[in-house]
C-alpha cells in the first residue's frame, strides 16, 4: 500500500528524516510512536507532500508519489488530518464538510457523500447548521475524521487524534478509526498515547531520531520492554 | 431634529464610503495579514484613472470607468499582490506596513507631481435634488451612496457566505494551512481576495469624488479614518468594518455641527482611543489568541 524507501528531509538546514524506512499493508492500522523529536509528524508532511524530501522515494500502490503536492495526493486516495485543531470555526459543520471535497471535480458527487459521510456520525448531522466553533472537543475531532472521508480516500494520514480529547472521547474516536479500518480503509497514525494506540492497533512502527528502528505487530511491541525503555529516554540498540 | 435627521443621514452615507474601505483593511488582514497602509490612497487613485480617461485620452464617462474599473483590478488588486506583498509576506508584517506607507506616499506624490496638485470636480452620479423626509431635506445623492455602498457590502456577505469560492476563501482567511492540506487553492483564494479589495476601493472611490472632490490628498484623511472604522469595529469582522465606518461617518458629521468643527478630526482619535483601552477586540471583533 504505502512504501517509504530511505527518506531524508527537513526544516531548512536541519535533517529531521535520516533515512526513514518502512512499508504499510492495506487495510491496516499503523501507529507510529516514538520520542518527541523522531520526526513522527514531519514523515506525514513528508508524505503528504508538504515537506520537500531531499533524497528517497515515497511509493503508494506501487507508484511513486515523492513529493508530489497536496492536491495531487488527494487524488490519489491520501488525505491528511493534522495534529490541533483542523476546522474552520466560523463555517458550519456541513461547510466544513464541503471544504473537504473541494479537490474533487465532480461536487454532485460531494453533496451526496456529504450526505452519507454526516449518516456516519449522527451528531454532525444533528448540527450540521451550526458553527463548528460550537462543537466540544471530541465532535470536532469526529468532523475532522468524517472530512478526511468525504473523497473516499484509501489511505488516512492522522496525526495525534487523542491530543485535548476526553478519555472517553479518545475511546470514541479509536473506535471510529477501526470502524474505518473494517471498511477497508489503511490507517497511518501518530500517537503520544502509545500504550493506548498500539492496543488497537494492527501494527506499530518505531521511529527514533528520523529512522525507523523497530516494525512489527502492534501487540508484540506492547509487549516489547525495549520499547518501554524508549519512551523513558534511552535509546535502542543499533539492529 | 430635522436638522440632526439630515446630518445623520448624510454621516450614514460618508460612513458607509468609509465601512467600504475599512471592510477592505479587514479581507486582506484576514487573509494574508496584510494591513494597506496605502488604502486611503487605493481609493484616492481610481478617480484620477476615470478623470485621465475623460480628460486626456477623450473616453466617454462610462468607458472610462469600465477602463478604471480594470486598471484598479489590475494594478491595486493583481499588481499590488505580486509585486509588493507575496516578496515581502515571508518576512513578516512589519515589512508590509513599512511597504505599504511608502506606496501611499509615492501613489500621493506622484498624482501630485504627475497629474495635478488642484482638486478636480468629479462628474456626480446622481442627482443634487433633495427629497422631504420627515420634514428633513436629504439629498438623493447621500442615499443613493448609502443604498449603493451596502447594497455592495450585501452581496460581499452573499458571495463569501453563499457561493463556494466565497466559502473557500473564509476557509483560507481561518485556516489557510488546514484549506492547503484539502486541496483549497489558497493563492488563488487570496488573489481574489486582494481583486475584491480594489473593487471596493474603485467603488469608494467614484461614490466620495463628487461629494470631495479629486485631490491627491484624498487618501490621508480617509485611508486613517478607514482603519480607525476598522478597528472600531472590529478587525476581524466585516460586519464589523461595517459598523465602525457607518458610526464613525456618523459620529464625524455630527461632532462637526454640534462639538467643533476645528476638533471634528479629534473625535475619530479620541473614539479610538477608547475603544482600545475599553474593547481591544473592536465593538463586534472576536478576541484572537496569540502564541508568544
Amino acid at each position: 500500500m504505502l512504501e517509504l524507501k530511505q527518506v531524508y528531509g527537513g526544516y531548512g538546514k536541519m535533517t529531521i528524516l535520516n533515512g526513514t524506512s518502512f512499508k504499510i499493508d492495506k487495510g491496516t492500522i499503523t501507529t507510529v510512536i516514538g520520542p518527541n523529536g523522531a520526526g513522527k509528524s514531519t514523515v506525514f508532511k513528508a508524505i503528504f507532500g508538504l515537506l520537500k524530501i531531499r533524497s528517497g522515494n515515497v511509493i503508494l500502490n506501487g507508484e511513486d508519489v515523492t513529493s508530489l503536492p497536496p492536491a495531487k495526493m488527494l487524488g490519489k486516495g491520501v488525505t491528511y488530518v493534522p495534529q490541533g485543531r483542523n476546522l474552520f470555526p466560523m463555517l458550519s459543520v456541513r461547510h466544513n464538510l464541503e471544504i473537504g471535497g473541494i479537490s474533487s471535480g465532480d461536487q454532485a458527487k460531494i453533496a451526496k457523500r456529504i450526505d452519507e459521510v454526516m449518516e456516519q456520525f449522527p451528531i454532525l448531522k444533528e448540527k450540521a447548521k451550526e458553527q463548528a466553533i460550537t462543537l466540544s472537543g471530541g465532535q470536532q475531532k469526529q468532523l475532522e475524521i468524517a472530512r478526511a472521508l468525504l473523497l473516499d480516500p484509501s489511505l488516512i494520514l492522522i496525526d495525534e487524534p487523542s491530543i485535548g480529547l476526553s478519555p472517553q472521547m479518545i475511546n470514541e474516536t479509536f473506535r471510529t478509526l477501526i470502524r474505518l479500518r473494517d471498511q477497508g480503509v489503511t490507517i497511518l497514525m501518530v500517537e503520544q498515547n502509545a500504550k493506548a494506540a498500539l492496543a488497537m492497533s494492527d501494527f506499530g512502527l518505531v521511529l527514533e531520531q528520523g529512522r525507523s528502528r523497530m516494525y512489527d505487530r502492534a501487540d508484540k511491541l506492547l509487549a516489547d520492554p525495549r520499547v518501554g525503555q524508549l519512551f523513558l529516554g534511552a535509546h535502542l540498540e543499533e539492529a | 431634529m430635522n436638522t440632526f435627521f439630515q446630518l445623520f443621514v448624510s454621516g450614514l452615507a460618508t460612513g458607509s464610503i468609509y465601512a467600504l474601505a475599512a471592510i477592505g483593511f479587514t479581507l486582506l488582514w484576514q487573509a494574508s495579514q496584510t494591513i494597506n497602509f496605502a488604502q486611503g490612497e487605493f481609493i484616492m487613485l481610481p478617480a484620477f484613472f476615470v478623470l485621465a480617461g475623460t480628460q486626456f485620452l477623450g473616453l466617454s464617462f462610462p468607458v472610462a470607468m469600465a477602463i478604471a474599473v480594470v486598471l484598479s483590478l489590475l494594478l491595486l488588486g493583481l499588481g499590488f499582490k505580486r509585486i509588493i506583498i507575496d516578496p515581502l509576506l515571508p518576512h513578516g508584517v512589519l515589512p508590509i506596513v513599512i511597504a505599504t506607507i511608502a506606496l501611499g506616499i509615492l501613489m500621493k506624490e506622484g498624482v501630485k507631481q504627475f497629474y495635478t496638485a488642484e482638486a478636480l470636480p468629479f462628474p456626480a452620479l446622481f442627482s443634487d435634488r433633495t427629497l422631504n423626509v420627515l420634514g428633513a431635506a436629504i439629498s438623493v445623492q447621500d442615499i443613493a451612496v448609502l443604498l449603493i455602498a451596502l447594497g455592495a457590502v450585501a452581496l460581499l456577505q452573499l458571495f463569501l457566505n453563499g457561493t463556494k469560492i466565497g466559502r473557500c476563501m473564509q476557509a483560507t482567511a481561518q485556516n489557510p494551512n488546514v484549506a492547503e492540506i484539502l486541496g483549497v487553492p489558497v493563492r488563488r483564494m487570496i488573489l481574489y481576495t486582494f481583486l475584491i479589495n480594489a473593487g471596493l476601493a474603485f467603488l469608494a472611490s467614484v461614490l466620495i469624488s463628487p461629494i470631495y472632490l479629486a485631490k491627491f490628498s484624498n487618501g490621508e484623511t480617509l485611508g486613517l479614518i478607514a482603519f480607525i472604522a476598522a478597528i472600531v469595529g472590529g478587525f476581524n469582522q466585516i460586519r464589523g468594518a461595517l459598523a465602525g465606518g457607518l458610526l464613525l461617518g456618523v459620529i464625524d458629521n455630527l461632532s462637526a455641527a454640534y462639538v467643533s468643527a476645528s476638533y471634528r478630526s479629534a473625535v475619530p482619535l479620541i473614539l479610538l482611543i477608547i475603544i482600545i483601552l475599553v474593547r481591544p477586540q473592536g465593538l463586534l471583533g472576536k478576541a484572537e489568541g496569540r502564541t508568544v
